[in-house]
């Protein structure tokens, strides 16, 4: 249907017998459900009723959990130039992940992402454009390729290879992160590259990698598996659907406990808490207060003597192990690298335990006051997650975070989290593990290594950091800006600065394009990059604004999801192939052949591949170790006479967990349940052949990731961060401004939200939820449209070095004149719940016409660099009334935390 | 829409009130037996504005209940369009809450399907009103709910689709189920060929 309403349809084909099926998986969340794709010719008969006529082999009307297909999970698109139906439907013969084909609605109508002219993805970039006269208009590849390829090599000559700042996409496939990370970090070698949800190319979760656990270490089975699971910062229902209907649910239904920190009540945490508060606790608490609360649970488990002993015995570092190791020992570890000495560091258990019981946030009383908790509910808790059984059993407890979490104090939550997890014995053994449950997949290798000693960017102590992008660009550094598959300003913080700031570069420069030849619009972008401006080229699948309507001078289109076979891994490790089932968009490519092209017009070689295959099996070498390490299956498949993208093929939608293994004896391909593994034998590991040939074993599959392989129980002291959150909370009428996604919603405006009319007319704009007693002071109700603005986003504008030891704490930067405060304003439509705590809003993390990270403190966290996405204040008012307060159509103010 | 009047609560002015819901009610691109075609601008007045056909399929008009029958949120069931797998409906006065596709004085009269648009999971029990919300749901299976004063909209939940509403006409006291709009979960048509 031609139009951006949801009308509802009340038939759908069915796909035929002969329809040929191919596998796929959910281009969205990290969970990476399996998919099948049926594909038969428009024209040919559609499927029948009875099991015989149809590919599903069951009789139509199906009943409950059968197979199904709901209008949106059918399209009509391109394949070999011929029109073909295709029908995308979660697999129901899936074994893993979401097992018997289940999914969320998100990835359950992603048969609508695909490009077909007749639906709202009529948009997608299908050409190469080049702006001319301020217009972007259609060009030949080659001609944009020139233009890009010249400018760049300029820049980078004449500026250096800093000035050439690439901002990517982290996660989408390994073919194309593999060929960008080749292209920038080895090739071009610039320190101003990173990713889509950091300034600088720095860890996401620094107290993990300090303490020595992996992101992604357990499987999906290990959350149910716990007894007591401590959910941090998300509720998985909502975001990553299938960890909790396929696993977590299902626990919950039997009996597991759950500790949940957050400030709302969404549908995941309603459907727990309604088992009563002996089974559930939510903790309801002020953003950025977990590391008091956090302190506050060990502080009790400590006083009553309830930490796991043996555990800490075997597996927690001492005085001399904390200190120890030659390459990875004390003077070259994260934490050393990160801060000066003595923050973070203990020489043990007992020296942590002494630090926990000195800390005076950490008095349950004082530290249920700052979070805004009931202080019987930390004993509570820390009952739960440690105190032994009568038999002297342990309860299992598991902990798993998300960005909520640790996008709300960095450094010291997941810190604090993890000395909590050692406490309890976690982190190493089925059902007791430590882990994100992730956002994004995981689609990353490393084609080259980041130059970090050419950031010019210093910590106190001796080593550099990462360079801040957003902080170089603002200082005018950038010359060109190389930007793929991201909006940049929107999803970074205090994002209407940046804005201003693209604005000032690019096009408020004299130099724009006015001519007609290749050569003067070459000269016309060198000429701004040497007057001080700055040239954005851009790589992506619809014109975003305003990165690329605005602000590009060159757009790249870009071929995605089903358009290409491509290679990723899930929130377990579990690598798949995503096959190519129809044809990209006019002359859209995949940003490896983009990549690619651009780089050999700038005289790079090892370009010259023919196909994803081969830059997936160029890739391999370099997964090695790592948590997804796919190259012993290149090493089966070549065996076997195939591909690495036919092996993967074979093994469908259950494709295999990473680190893979593969014994040459017996030709058998093997994969990891879990990182960490404590409880692995040395006689499986001799089965599984994984100490012949190419294969790697390293620490992280038996032991932790830290200089000694055992963990380290750090200090999380809540002074490195009080600073900013005592500045930041709340003055006058501000409330809490937080903001993050909502079930319904994956994409950020390129995909569903925007272009999936079922989406849109249930979010038809940025919404903000407000909670009653709040609203009611304001005179705000459901549906009115409000302004959300703030002259308190504080804003980092210097790349300095740090000297002395709190240089970058914020307080010294902001009596230092490093911090400069600006304006944001952002409009929603406000929904008034009790699903959010008093004093506390909530808002889209991304609508690209209302992007809310503008009201966040574009202030770095002190240690590891990353934003504090979640922390910001805002004061609200009605404008008016939205049209959605009182018609039928659009939008829902109904509570989500109805059970 | 959003503004429907009383005055079209005699069956006589019914028919031009059913011209409005049928035109999100029954776009059909089937080949069920289309009674009527009309055509009709969808969105007059915004930048979606397009004349489509809309097709007023060939639904039975069968009498489910009565006004005076039913009770302040208290669902009723019945089937429909059939007696055949997957027909389970609710239909429920929602103690004056003003509903899309509601009719009655208080337009607080609405219908729709059991079954969850996700998985299939069946509803039965599941009607909840809370303050001014009158919602379908958690689903038992996956947790889905349904918004039953905006034509099934999801609020929160996994679901493909709309909670297919069932289109009510009132004569007398009398409800009839007309129509209905979106797929009922398991079906390949709503209106299945026998």
């Amino acid at each position: 249907m031609a139009t951006n309403y949801y009308l509802p349809e009340d038939s759908t084909p069915l796909p035929p017998k002969n329809a040929e099926v191919l596998t796929t998986c959910c281009d969205y969340c990290i969970v990476a459900c399996g998919y099948k794709v049926y594909r038969w010719p428009l024209g040919a008969p559609n499927g029948g009723v009875k099991a015989s006529e149809n590919a599903f082999n069951v009789d139509f009307p199906t009943g409950p959990l059968q197979a199904w297909v709901a209008p949106n999970q059918h399209n009509i698109v391109m394949h070999q130039g011929k029109p073909v139906n295709v029908v995308v439907v979660p697999d129901k013969d899936a074994d893993v992940v979401n097992i018997g084909g289940d999914s969320s609605m998100r990835g359950g109508c992603i048969a609508q992402k695909c490009y077909n002219p007749k639906t709202p993805t009529r948009d997608r970039l299908t050409t190469p454009l080049v702006r001319i006269n301020g217009t972007l208009q259609p060009v030949p590849w080659d001609f944009a390729l020139d233009i890009a390829a010249e400018v760049a090599k300029h820049v980078i000559a004449n500026h250096g290879a800093n000035a050439y700042s690439v901002k990517t996409y982290s996660y989408q496939y390994v073919e194309n992160t593999y060929a960008i990370s080749k292209f920038a970090r080895r090739n071009i070698n610039t320190a101003a590259f990173t990713f889509h949800d950091t300034p600088s190319d720095v860890t996401s979760t620094p107290g993990f990698r300090d303490a020595g656990f992996d992101n992604f270490g357990p499987s999906y089975k290990d959350w149910g598996d716990a007894e007591v699971l401590m959910i941090n910062g998300t509720d998985p229902y909502e975001t990553k659907t299938m960890i909790f209907t396929q696993f977590i649910k299902p626990a919950i239904d039997a009996g597991q406990k759950t500790i949940w920190l957050n400030p709302r009540e969404t549908a995941g945490v309603a459907y727990a808490r309604s088992k009563g508060p002996d089974q559930t606790i939510h903790f309801q608490l002020y953003p950025g207060t977990d590391v008091p609360l956090v302190g506050a649970i060990i502080r009790v488990i400590l006083e009553n003597g309830w930490q796991d002993k043996e555990w800490i015995k075997k597996w927690v570092n001492n005085k001399w192990e904390s200190s120890s190791g030659f390459g990875q020992g004390t003077r070259n570890t994260p934490w050393q690298w990160r801060t000066t000495w003595g923050k973070f560091q203990t020489k043990g258990f007992e020296d942590y335990k002494k630090w926990n019981l000195a800390q005076k946030e950490f008095d349950p009383k004082v530290a249920a006051k700052i979070a805004g908790v009931n202080v019987k509910d930390i004993y509570k808790a820390a009952e739960w997650l440690a105190k032994p059984k009568a038999d002297g059993a342990r309860p299992k407890s598991s902990f798993g975070i998300e960005k909520g979490f640790y996008w709300s104090n960095n450094t010291g939550n997941t810190n604090a989290i993890s000395a909590l997890a050692i406490t309890c014995g976690a982190g190493g053994r089925p059902g007791q593990m430590v882990g994100r449950f992730g956002g994004h997949q995981r689609g990353g290798t490393g084609g080259g290594k980041y130059p970090r000693n050419k950031s010019p960017e210093k910590v106190p102590g001796r080593r550099r950091r990462a360079l801040d992008t957003d902080r170089y660009l603002y200082s005018g550094h950038t010359r060109m800006a190389h930007v793929i598959g991201t909006t940049w300003i929107q999803s970074m913080c205090g994002s209407q600065g940046l804005n201003a700031k693209f604005e000032e570069l690019v096009s408020n420069n004299p130099h724009q394009t006015r001519g007609w030849e290749k050569q003067s619009i070459i000269d016309t972008l060198k000429a701004r990059a040497d007057s001080g401006g700055m040239v954005v080229i851009n790589q992506d699948i619809y014109l975003r604004d305003p990165i690329g309507s605005r602000y590009a001078d060159i757009v790249f289109p870009a071929a995605t999801w089903g358009e290409e076979d491509f290679v990723r891994a899930n929130g377990e490790r579990r690598i798949r192939l995503y096959q190519k089932f129809y044809d990209a968009p006019g002359d859209a490519k995949p940003d490896w052949w983009i990549i690619a092209q651009l780089a050999k017009r700038m005289g790079f070689s090892g370009y010259d591949w023919k196909n994803s295959n081969e830059v997936c099996e160029e890739s391999s070498r370099f997964s090695r170790g790592n948590r997804k390490a796919y190259h012993m299956i290149k090493v089966a498949a070549h065996r076997e006479g195939k591909t690495l993208h036919q092996k993967l093929a074979e093994m469908g939608t259950t494709g295999i967990q990473g680190p893979t293994f593969y014994n040459y004896a017996t030709g058998e391909l093997t994969g990891s349940v879990r990182l960490h593994d404590t409880t692995l034998t040395e006689a499986q590991i001799k089965r599984e052949g994984r100490t012949q040939g190419a294969n790697m074993v390293n620490k992280k599959t038996t032991h932790f990731n830290s200089q000694t392989g055992k963990q380290n129980i750090q200090k999380h002291p809540w002074s490195l961060f009080s600073d900013y959150w005592t500045w930041l909370k709340p003055k006058g009428d501000e409330l809490w401004h937080s903001n993050g996604r909502i079930n319904e919603i994956w994409q950020s405006g390129f995909d569903d939200v925007e272009r999936r009319p079922y989406v849109t007319q249930r979010w038809p704009e940025n919404w903000v939820e407000i909670h009653p007693d709040d609203a009611k002071a304001r005179g705000i109700e459901s549906g009115d449209q409000v302004m959300l603005y703030s002259n308190r986003v504080p804003a980092s504008k210097d790349t300095i070095k740090g000297v002395f030891g709190n240089d970058f704490q914020f307080s010294e930067l902001m009596k230092n004149g490093h911090i400069e405060l600006s304006e944001a304003a952002v409009t929603a439509v406000a929904v008034v719940t009790d699903n959010v705590k008093k004093g506390v809003l909530y808002s889209n993390m991304l609508d690209i016409r209302q992007p809310t990270n503008a009201l966040q403190g574009r202030v770095v966290d002190s240690i590891s660099g990353n934003y504090n996405y979640k922390m910001g204040v805002a004061r609200i008012k009605k404008l008016g009334e939205s049209p959605y307060k009182k018609e039928f159509r659009s939008m829902s103010f109904a509570l989500r935390n109805i059970v | 829409m959003t503004d429907l009047k009383q005055k079209d609560e005699t069956a006589a002015d019914h028919g031009k009130c059913m011209l409005n819901r049928r035109q999100f009610l029954m776009y059909s691109g089937s080949a069920a037996a289309a009674a009527t075609t009309i055509s009709i601008n969808l969105f007059p007045g915004t930048a979606q504005a397009a004349q489509a056909k809309a097709r007023v399929v060939g639904y039975p008009r069968k009498k489910i209940g009565t006004l005076r029958g039913l009770n302040d949120n208290q669902p009723v069931d019945f089937s429909y369009p059939d007696d055949e797998q997957n027909s389970q409906c609710m239909l429920v006065k929602m103690g004056g809450a003003k509903a899309g596709g509601g009719i009655g004085p208080q337009r607080d009269v609405v219908a729709f399907s059991y079954l969850c648009t996700h998985q299939g999971g069946f509803m039965m029990g599941k009607y909840q009103a809370v303050g001014p919300h009158r919602v379908l749901g958690q689903c038992p299976l996956h947790l889905s709910t349904y918004d039953l004063t905006r034509h099934g909209i999801i609020v929160s939940g996994q679901a493909y689709q709309s909670l297919p509403q069932v289109l009510l006409e009132l004569d007398g006291d009398d409800i009839y189920a007309v129509g209905m709009m979106g797929l009922i979960f398991g079906r390949d048509k709503n209106l299945m060929e026998t």
